[in-house]
């Protein structure tokens, strides 16, 4: 045994990377791109209530067109954040304000083919038309659209989630309207003339609807700005993460995990595969749900890898858990670098497929083998990372992956009471 | 011979429990689901009124609840495909109107019919047929028999093709974890901690979904988001899946677990108040309450569980499909 100490000894020697991170850096790392990437959506929001304002004023299929454009360039950095849901409290409880789906958007203004279900008596209220709706026996004043009325008195109305009234979605259906092309070619085609005040408004109530979408806008904002400052120098989502290092890292892991696979491979992808409808796609009045899913795993990459590219091209990286991990088992580093790389081989093909035309409502249709074949190798890969996170999980030694906490773990005598 | 019988000793013990719980729990609950998903399809085909459908349609159902919360392997898509809930935005009843409507032929080609949306598929499809007066008032000649026909069929198909897959591909897998070429399991712990994953899920989706659901806030109960509540089945699926969830950990746990015993006796004993196995009296202040005393029974077994079977093991669960939203 001896006389392989040496050799034993050079070999892990070579083993250790570059970074030795320590955890407490891992976890800075993962708050400064929570902070980037937070601030990032907020400038695109900006820019987008900038479009927002100009088709406002100057109604035109060109105006309408910059506004689009700009809310699918305020979705691309916002993606990558979702990775931090799960894994933090403060991001969970604040996230249904931002980007709640799925929603009924009937409760928003006019559409078609929908109708009052099981779970929501109000799918169809349409507040923009409503001025007086009644919900519950209750009449709403909604005489006046603005931030308070849709943030706090329509929004999960009823205590029902899918009553979405505020955040990304509710602007993306103000924007492009219903889909109503099911599986064939095409997003929601919304007149630039629903924006026109006066004779030639389309689709009712034209000065309601303008209101309504500043207001969403005025909402979205604050609410970024509001989460770009708990992952600043002192803010509260920071601090928490920083507080306890082991449940900081088990933070990171569980938004990896449960975003990867009950999240996006179950509830966005897989269920919308077999429900074949196209509302179910997370993006489903823009058609830009690729991108959507594309930035969620590329999300789920950034943070193992502490790595993340800025809208402005910028990087902004650190010693990251792939340090970490690395350190203890390098095969295992390298499994999970190797899945995620595969998952994201599989998220490119399915956004090139989209902007070459198979947009992932038509992935969605019976009988589309070629569409079907690119969803589920994507949440293959999503499936197949989670169970690596797991072994790291299992193999850094830590507890309890959920984070809402373990009843024997936090209070032994609560077992047996 | 005495080399390969010191290492099947070694071997043996560490996989009984996910070999027991295979062997004695999942298949033969999953070949009574298949038998009992025929029954229903050979009574269907002889008549498909829905009086006819109903006693077959709840003996397939107490079957699939002994097996509906496992997602492993091929049950992971089977699930969604058997039985597709909540149904949070009203798919079932869109899906089953336009079909209607259109009286679509895709019913008369069970391969097509495999490719529809799940919303039309499965149990929760079929008791809008069966039990939603809007449905419900067919006869033999319309189409929504031949749509009932086509959904029992289908549903027979998917029972024999799960048992068939379970049997065929995955049991292979995962009773033979670390052996060359298995990525899926790379030791017998994975395989421990999937299972018990399966057990701890579905406890915690009975009480938080299954009930918290209809539950909702004090102030505001939910009786239409009730499992199964047309059928009136609510309380049935609540049992079956929680004792098979307990009989699945029993398996597993190759010692006794007399705190979790005790706990499903509660479970029992909280049940046996229950009045409306539909849940649909929920308003009633004293029969909500009935309710959060199951609810709370069913937590004190997944937190017996983790007690007498987790914290022994050494585990904890690992990821499961409800961690989103």
């Amino acid at each position: 045994m001896k006389r392989t100490t040496l050799t034993a000894s050079a070999l892990i020697l070579a083993a250790v990377p570059a970074f030795a991170a320590t955890k407490g850096e891992v976890l800075t790392t993962y708050a400064d791109i929570a902070h980037a990437g937070y601030e990032d959506s907020l400038t695109t929001a900006q820019t987008l209530n900038e479009a927002v304002d100009a088709l406002i004023a100057n109604p035109s299929e060109e105006t309408l067109a910059a506004a689009r454009e700009a809310w699918v360039a305020a979705r691309e950095p916002y993606q990558q954040t979702e990775v931090y849901r799960f894994g933090n409290a403060i991001v969970d409880d604040w996230e249904g304000k931002v980007n709640a789906w799925p929603l009924d958007e009937g409760l928003i203004d006019y559409t078609e083919n929908q109708e009052p279900t099981d779970e929501n008596p109000f799918a169809t209220l349409n507040v923009i038309a409503n001025p007086n709706p009644t919900v519950g026996g209750i009449e709403i004043d909604a005489s006046t659209i603005d931030a308070s009325l849709i943030g706090e008195e329509i929004n999960e109305i009823d205590g029902i989630e899918s009553n979405v009234a505020r955040g990304y979605h509710a602007v993306e259906f103000l924007l492009w309207g219903q889909d109503l092309n099911g599986t064939e070619a095409g997003a929601g085609e919304r007149p630039y003339t629903d924006f026109v005040e006066g004779e030639d408004c389309t689709g009712g109530n034209c000065d309601r609807r303008v209101d309504y979408l500043e207001a969403a806008m005025d909402l979205l904002i604050a609410d970024l700005e509001e989460m770009v400052g708990y992952w600043a120098e002192g803010g509260e989502a920071r601090e928490a993460v920083m507080e306890d290092e082991d449940a900081g890292i088990t933070a990171i892991l569980t938004g990896m995990g449960s975003l990867s696979y009950g999240e996006q491979a179950g509830e966005r992808m897989r269920l919308g595969l077999l429900l074949n409808d196209p509302e179910e796609e997370h993006d489903c009045f823009s058609d830009n749900t690729h991108r959507s899913h594309y930035n969620d795993g590329l999300g789920v990459q950034n943070v193992y890898l502490g790595s993340y590219t800025r809208v402005d091209g910028s990087t902004v990286e650190g010693p990251s858990l792939s340090d970490l991990v690395a350190e203890s088992n390098a095969d295992l580093d390298a499994e999970m670098k190797s899945k995620l790389d595969t998952t994201m081989g599989a998220m490119t093909a399915l956004s090139d497929a989209a902007e070459g035309g198979m947009a992932v409502d038509q992935m969605l249709a019976p009988g589309n083998e070629e569409g079907e074949k690119l969803m589920m190798d994507a949440i293959n890969g999503l499936v197949d990372q989670t169970a690596t996170i797991e072994r790291i999980v299992a193999d850094l030694g830590l507890s309890a992956i959920d984070f809402e906490g373990s009843d024997s773990l936090d209070n032994p005598d609560a077992v047996f009471q | 011979m005495r080399y390969a019988l010191v290492l099947a000793l070694v071997a043996s013990p560490a996989l009984a429990g996910p070999q027991e719980a295979i062997e004695n729990h999942i298949l033969p609950n999953l070949t009574a689901f298949t038998e009992a998903a025929g029954a229903l399809d050979d009574v269907a085909q002889a008549n498909c009124e829905a009086d006819a459908l109903k006693g077959p349609y709840n003996a397939a159902f107490d079957a699939w609840m002994r097996i509906a919360d496992i997602r492993l392997g091929p049950s992971e898509q089977g699930v969604l495909t058997i039985s597709f809930w909540p149904d949070t935005k009203g798919h079932t009843q869109r899906t089953l109107k336009r079909l209607i409507e259109a009286e679509d032929p895709v019913v008369e080609n069970q391969k097509d019919f495999a490719e529809i949306s799940v919303a039309a598929r499965g149990f929760f499809a079929l008791e809008r047929m069966l039990y939603d007066e809007d449905y419900s008032d067919y006869g033999e000649a319309s189409y929504a028999c031949a749509l009932t026909r086509a959904m029992t069929h289908d549903l027979a198909q998917q029972a024999a093709a799960l048992e068939n897959a379970w049997r065929e591909d995955f049991v292979p897998v995962i009773l033979n974890p670390g052996v060359e070429g298995n990525t899926t399991y790379l030791d017998e712990t994975e395989v421990v901690r999937a299972i018990y994953t399966q057990v701890m899920s579905s406890l915690e989706v009975t009480a938080d979904t299954r009930l918290g659901r209809p539950l909702g806030e004090p102030t505001r109960p939910r009786p239409s988001r009730a499992e199964a509540w047309r059928s009136e089945r609510s309380l049935a699926n609540t049992m079956i899946v929680t004792q098979s969830a307990y009989d699945l950990a029993v398996e597993l746990a190759d010692w006794e677990l007399p705190e979790t015993a005790a706990a499903m006796e509660q479970v029992h004993a909280a049940a046996e108040k229950i009045e409306d196995p539909g849940f649909q009296n929920i308003d009633d202040l004293s029969s909500r309450f009935d309710l959060e005393i199951l609810q709370q029974a069913i937590d004190g077994v997944e937190n017996a569980l983790e007690a007498e079977l987790g914290v022994r093991l050494g585990i904890q669960p690992g990821f499961n499909s409800t961690d989103g939203d």
